[in-house]
């Protein structure tokens, strides 16, 4: 029985009392749940403690970490149980020669890379979000951020995981060793959303820090100007470190909040760095400042210095956060368009707003095309909600035609479930669905998400409600 | 638009035993006795080579020599360095060859973006997608690499391509391997044989320049080859050990075995004239807590000669990709 | 959108998009790793209760009594989520309900926060109670960080300054601060003396800032004492406070008493070391500079934010060490030491890993300008001086003041 285990008497190790769910019913996402009990394990023995006893009960479970996802993937359905790692938040070795780190799930990104400082090291994968999310949900995501343009998404800097799969079995997937015979399934697990299990150890990589890193802000006066600065840059051969974009609206917001120096009347930034020995980083930056002028860059600025640099970038991470500045409810899309089509996809995705009668604004991942339209709007105005979805969609079909696709790092979660059968045929749905199946028969691990409704043959039987008693 | 792919999924459909295959230039790896499998190859050429995008797709069957022509007919490539660049794209993805720039370069599976590929159960389906950066739906392009042909037969494979660096020259240089790695702002690749040690470096000039001022009496060299011989493996260890597992394989009474060591990454090529040198050297990587497959010959060793972790998961998974073990039947359980 | 029954702004409660990036700045969310010990777990917990989805009592009421109000959270919150001024709120309805406990707690608060505190006598008399148990090792355990080490020496009043008048500045005293922290005074006062200002502390009407009513809820009694403090300081003169959180509150009592002469007061006031950057020039290091650790008081950093003014008054003189928690709570918190005496603990083990790795150690101190932070520093074994007595032996290395004891 779950009681001994997670008595609530221990209180800090599983909860149901009623207001305490109800704040784990979202994450930082809009949809809303509903969770049956709440854990805090704190090894993996908790969690397959945890995973087993659902397994028994029929009740569907979900992992969170920090609860900073944006597509309500860690958003509980069914009553189901939370496990929550916050409390497996240790980094447990270092290995400085090997440049690797084995931390548990709720250890927040940011704290991985000042563990790592003392060595010249960090962690490369910086999502917006990297000073509160947890490396868990960033395996789970398969999270990106503004450097993955150069040094890949999380997948490419997780070596192995250990995980507790949906049978409630630990299971240690990859190895130190590269190549492991068989099946990557350190790969498949990784931005699996929780539906293949829960990580409770990761082993991550650790990269040196550059010797030189130049950032540059690139101002315009048009969004297609610096849209096509962005093709530019790529076409040209350069690979810099990270590129992202901000039109004006968010350059204004974020200005309001920071102070970053960031122009407020320039119709779209680019924020764009380079790093590397010093012969490159100077070549790129000169390169990149003659693309930028010959498309017409209003001014090219060059950080000073390390808090130069750092303030330039607190603006661009605070930028979903100070969105509530311009009005109190926003949604964020996550979409990926061949970088060759940005100039076209940004005029387009503007006109949809402006004929919905709503505000958009863009900051974005442009380096890798990976867009990020966010509409700004107030709930509590009548029809809006209704608007803010009918455009959503278009602007996911939209990307979709220009050949990209749904999600680039949110993950597709609750959110962008009904849209996969946009980019995916039945075929390729057919087949998520038995690999989901295959390592989860029953359909307990994060139900509801990702596939759409109809593909799991798990998806009937869920016992919806835990047993009366049981976590009392 | 699939229909060039409809008599590959014909014959899949048609055969009740099938091993997908390529140009059989690495066929050696994971051997398995035959079994009347039909061998079904997928078809060949370059459907599409965005390089404003440094996106390429190209069908299974393409030979890689004429693969990477093609690209850097715009100034890109994708690190694809099999042993014979004879080999096929989609053997190289079946058989996981990362190849030796890939320590500046990253593996194979990182380079790979959108598959397609037909199921045991003759159903023709696209996984990934064909941007650099992608989360829609489970990533199980990275679970087809080194999957041997047992998942299914690969027919078109999407990558990323990268820029052409402006200068990628070999060093050889006396400074220890382990010290270079340490000391070098990512290095595309430092290897060692039991001789020398081989760097190579990419990028501007003088930025290649700098680096080889770290390096003691810095010589530009050719290309580096791989060991050949009769009997062949490829050894997988934790990079930490790499140190003490050079040591031990220099200490072998085994005079015919060489090796290459891919510092940084853990993997070391190894040929011999003997099959018992292979052995040895499988035993020295299982004490270091690896292991060594075999790419050729020896014949009377397991292709593995280790006991394939989570096999039960894996067999699992091979039932959803192929329900009725049509591909590589044996394999991974 | 009306207010429910915490009566909050529902355009201050609606401001929160729940991104979760103030999580990691919050104290209790770090050590307890609960979204109800969260910022964003506390604002959605007020919502849920104004919108009637939970009721107005515990653990809603645990909950908002676990909130060190350390502020990290507006700091770090993209949104400018007025966080403080929502959790001011909930505790004022809270300390305001019917029922015995909340009368208890009323009762408690009437005596601590307006016949304690702002009675220089009565305080006095406490320390020589509080001293004699300390003796007699029968202090209660709960109390044991938020007391400092008292001794006879540290009781005697040395500070000698003029009562009112008509000053160039004013140096406020407070409570506690003037009770157990004389030497902090005495070389404030020689700081302001050394750049040629005429100085005077206010009469007995200044004995609290209100701070610590105003945190647990009670905004009646704070604002009286808001009333006699700025009684007692008329005029135009700036008013240097060397307490972060009295100074954060003299700042606040335009919203608290709303009204113009409130504001025109708040204007005039100063931390130490802000009013002594603005003034004079740092001093500058002769010898091998003193390395010391900058803890920043959670009032100063994230209420005043004028935690930089400390660096650049003690930068050029001496060897300043940073912690690396993001000026991470000490988890003193004014009363909340005492309230939540476990919690305050696990923050303080937090808190003494940060310094001791940032280089804190017997002979390197830590700067801290809280009376609050002080006495949980030094329960934590560190020792911890004020940045105005850094700065009065540079200016006046023989004034012979002891730094400690």
């Amino acid at each position: 029985m779950l009681a001994p285990r997670f008595n609530t008497r221990e209180s800090e190790r599983a909860r149901a009392e009623p207001l305490e769910l109800s704040l784990y019913s979202r994450d930082a996402g809009l949809a809303n749940g509903q969770a049956g009990a709440v854990c805090f394990p704190r090894d993996a023995s908790d969690v397959a403690f945890a995973v087993a006893t659902c397994k028994k009960l029929g009740v569907p479970f979900v992992a969170r970490g920090s609860g900073t996802g944006l597509a309500g993937g860690a958003t509980p359905l069914d009553d189901a149980l939370v496990i929550v790692t916050t409390q497996m938040n240790r980094v447990i070795s270092i290995d400085a020669a090997s440049r690797t780190a084995w931390v548990e799930p709720g250890l927040l990104n940011l704290d991985l890379t000042r563990a790592a400082q003392p060595y010249g090291l960090h962690y490369a994968p910086d999502p917006s979000s990297q000073q509160a999310c947890s490396i868990g949900g960033n395996v789970a995501t398969n999270a990106g951020g503004p450097h993955c343009l150069s040094s890949g998404s999380t997948t490419a800097h997780v070596l192995a995981v250990e995980a507790v799969l949906p049978n409630g079995e630990v299971a240690m997937l990859g190895s130190t060793a590269p190549d492991q015979p068989g099946f990557d399934l350190r790969g498949i697990f990784v931005g699996s959303e929780g539906m293949l299990g829960i990580a409770t150890k990761v082993l991550v990589k650790l990269v040196p820090n550059p010797p030189q890193i130049q950032t540059m802000l690139l101002d315009f006066m048009s969004i297609d100007e610096a849209a096509a600065t962005v093709s530019a840059i790529i076409a040209a051969g350069i690979m810099p470190a990270a590129l992202e974009m901000m039109d004006s609206r968010i350059t204004a917001a974020v200005e309001d909040f920071v102070g970053a120096g960031y122009p407020r009347d320039a119709a779209a930034v680019l924020l764009v760095e380079v790093d590397g020995l010093s012969g490159g980083v100077d070549h790129q930056a000169s390169l990149i400042t003659e693309i930028g002028r010959a498309h017409g860059a209003r001014e090219v600025r060059l950080a000073r210095s390390e808090s130069e640099r750092q303030l330039l970038w607190k603006g661009r991470k605070s930028a979903f956060g100070a969105i509530a500045r311009i009005a109190p409810d926003y949604y964020l899309h996550d979409a990926v368009v061949p970088r060759s089509k940005l100039v076209g996809v940004l005029r387009t995705i503007y006109e949809i707003a402006d004929s919905h009668d709503l505000t958009m604004m863009n900051v974005f991942h442009a380096g890798d095309g990976n867009l990020h339209p966010l509409i700004v709007f107030d709930r509590r105005v009548i029809g809006v909600w209704e608007r803010v979805q009918a455009a959503g969609t278009e602007i996911l079909e939209r990307c979709l035609a220009a050949g990209g696709v749904l999600s680039g790092e949110h993950g597709i979660g609750l959110e962008k479930r009904a849209m996969m059968a946009q980019f995916f045929s039945e075929a390729d749905l057919e087949l998520q669905a038995r690999v989901a199946d295959a390592l989860d028969p029953h359909g307990l691990a994060n139900p509801g998400k990702v596939l759409p409704a109809g593909f799991r043959c798990g998806e009937v039987g869920i016992n919806r409600t835990l047993p009366e008693g049981t976590w009392i | 638009m699939n229909s060039r792919f409809d008599p590959t999924v014909e014959s899949v459909n048609a055969s009740e035993l099938v091993d997908p295959t390529g140009s059989r230039t690495h066929s050696g790896l994971g051997r398995r006795a035959r079994d009347g499998s039909i061998e079904i190859s997928a078809p060949a050429g370059i459907v599409s080579h965005d390089p404003d995008d440094l996106v390429v797709t190209v069908l299974a069957g393409t030979k890689v020599s004429e693969f990477s022509d093609a690209i850097g007919l715009q100034k890109q490539f994708v690190p694809l360095d099999p042993r014979s660049d004879q080999a096929t794209v989609g053997g190289v993805i079946a058989s996981g060859l990362s190849g030796v720039r890939r320590l500046g370069f990253g593996p194979l599976r990182d380079n790979l973006l959108e598959v397609r590929f037909v199921t045991g159960y003759g159903k023709l389906v696209k996984v990934g997608g064909p941007t650099v950066k992608n989360v829609t739906g489970f990533d199980i392009p990275r679970l087809l690499v080194g999957s041997l042909g047992t998942l299914g037969l690969i027919v078109q494979a999407t990558f990323r391509c990268r820029p052409l660096p402006s200068e990628s020259r070999w060093f050889t240089t006396s400074s220890e391997p382990g010290g270079a790695l340490q000391k070098m702002f990512r290095p595309t690749a430092i290897l060692s044989d039991s001789r020398s040690t081989y760097v190579l470096l990419s990028g501007e000039a003088v930025d290649v320049a700098t680096s080889c001022r770290l390096l003691a009496s810095c010589t530009e060299t050719a290309d580096v080859q791989l060991p050949e011989g009769p009997h062949r493996g490829r050894m997988s260890v934790a990079p930490a050990t790499l140190a003490s597992v050079e040591m031990q394989l220099r200490a072998t009474k085994a005079s015919d075995l060489r090796w290459l060591i891919e510092w940084g990454v853990g993997t070391i090529h190894l040929a011999a004239d003997s099959s018992t040198s292979i052995a040895l050297a499988r035993a020295i990587a299982v004490d270091a807590g690896g292991w060594l497959l075999i790419e050729d010959g020896a014949e009377d060793l397991d292709p593995f000669g280790v006991t394939i972790p989570n096999l039960a998961i894996m067999s699992r998974l091979k039932r959803a990709f192929d329900p009725d073990e049509k591909f590589a039947r044996g394999r991974f359980g | 959108m009306k207010s429910g029954p915490l009566g909050l702004d529902p355009e201050l409660l609606n401001a929160c998009v729940s991104c979760g990036l103030c999580l990691p700045h919050c104290p209790t969310f770090r050590v307890t790793g609960l979204e109800i010990a969260s910022p964003r777990g506390r604002i959605a917990a007020m919502n849920a209760v104004e919108t009637g989805m939970a009721p107005l009592k515990r653990p809603f009421i645990d909950a908002m009594a676990e909130c060190v109000q350390c502020l990290g959270c507006e700091t770090a919150c993209p949104s400018g989520v007025r966080f403080g001024r929502l959790m001011e709120d909930s505790r004022a309805t809270i300390a305001h309900r019917s029922g015995l406990r909340a009368l208890l707690s009323r009762a408690f608060g009437a005596i601590a926060y307006r016949r304690l505190l702002p009675n220089q006598h009565v305080l006095h008399l406490l320390s020589w109670v509080l001293l004699v148990a300390q003796r007699m090792r029968v202090m209660p355990k709960r109390f044991r960080s938020s007391v400092p080490r008292l001794t006879r020496h540290r009781l005697r009043r040395t500070l000698n300054v003029t009562v009112g008048g008509n000053p160039d500045v004013w140096l406020f005293t407070g409570c506690v601060m003037d009770a157990w922290l004389q030497k902090t005074h005495v070389a404030t006062a020689a700081a302001l003396r050394s750049t040629g200002v005429r100085i005077a502390r206010p009469d007995s009407r200044a004995g609290c800032c209100g701070a610590l009513a105003a945190h647990a809820g009670r905004r009646d009694i704070a604002r009286s004492l808001a009333k006699s403090v700025v009684a007692a300081m008329p005029g135009a003169a700036p008013i240097i406070v060397n307490s972060a959180g009295c100074g954060a509150a003299l700042k606040d009592y335009g919203h608290l008493l709303g009204d113009a002469d409130a504001e025109r007061f708040a204007a005039r006031v100063f931390d130490i070391s802000e009013w002594l950057v603005a003034q004079t020039a740092s001093p500058l290091a002769t010898e091998a500079r003193t390395s010391i650790v900058i803890q920043d008081p959670c009032h100063l950093r994230n209420v005043q934010r004028t935690h930089d003014s400390v660096r650049l008054l003690l930068g050029g003189a001496f060897a300043l060490l940073e912690t690396n928690d993001d000026g991470m709570c000490c988890g003193a918190g004014g009363g909340y030491a005492a309230n939540q005496p476990d919690l305050s603990t696990k923050i303080t083990k937090r808190k003494a890993k940060a310094l001791r790795d940032a280089g804190a150690s017997t002979d390197v101190a830590v700067c801290s300008s809280n009376p609050g932070c002080t006495f949980a520093l030094e329960a934590a074994g560190f020792k911890v001086v004020h940045p105005a007595e850094l700065y009065a032996d540079c200016i006046a290395p023989d004034r012979g003041e002891p730094r400690n004891g």
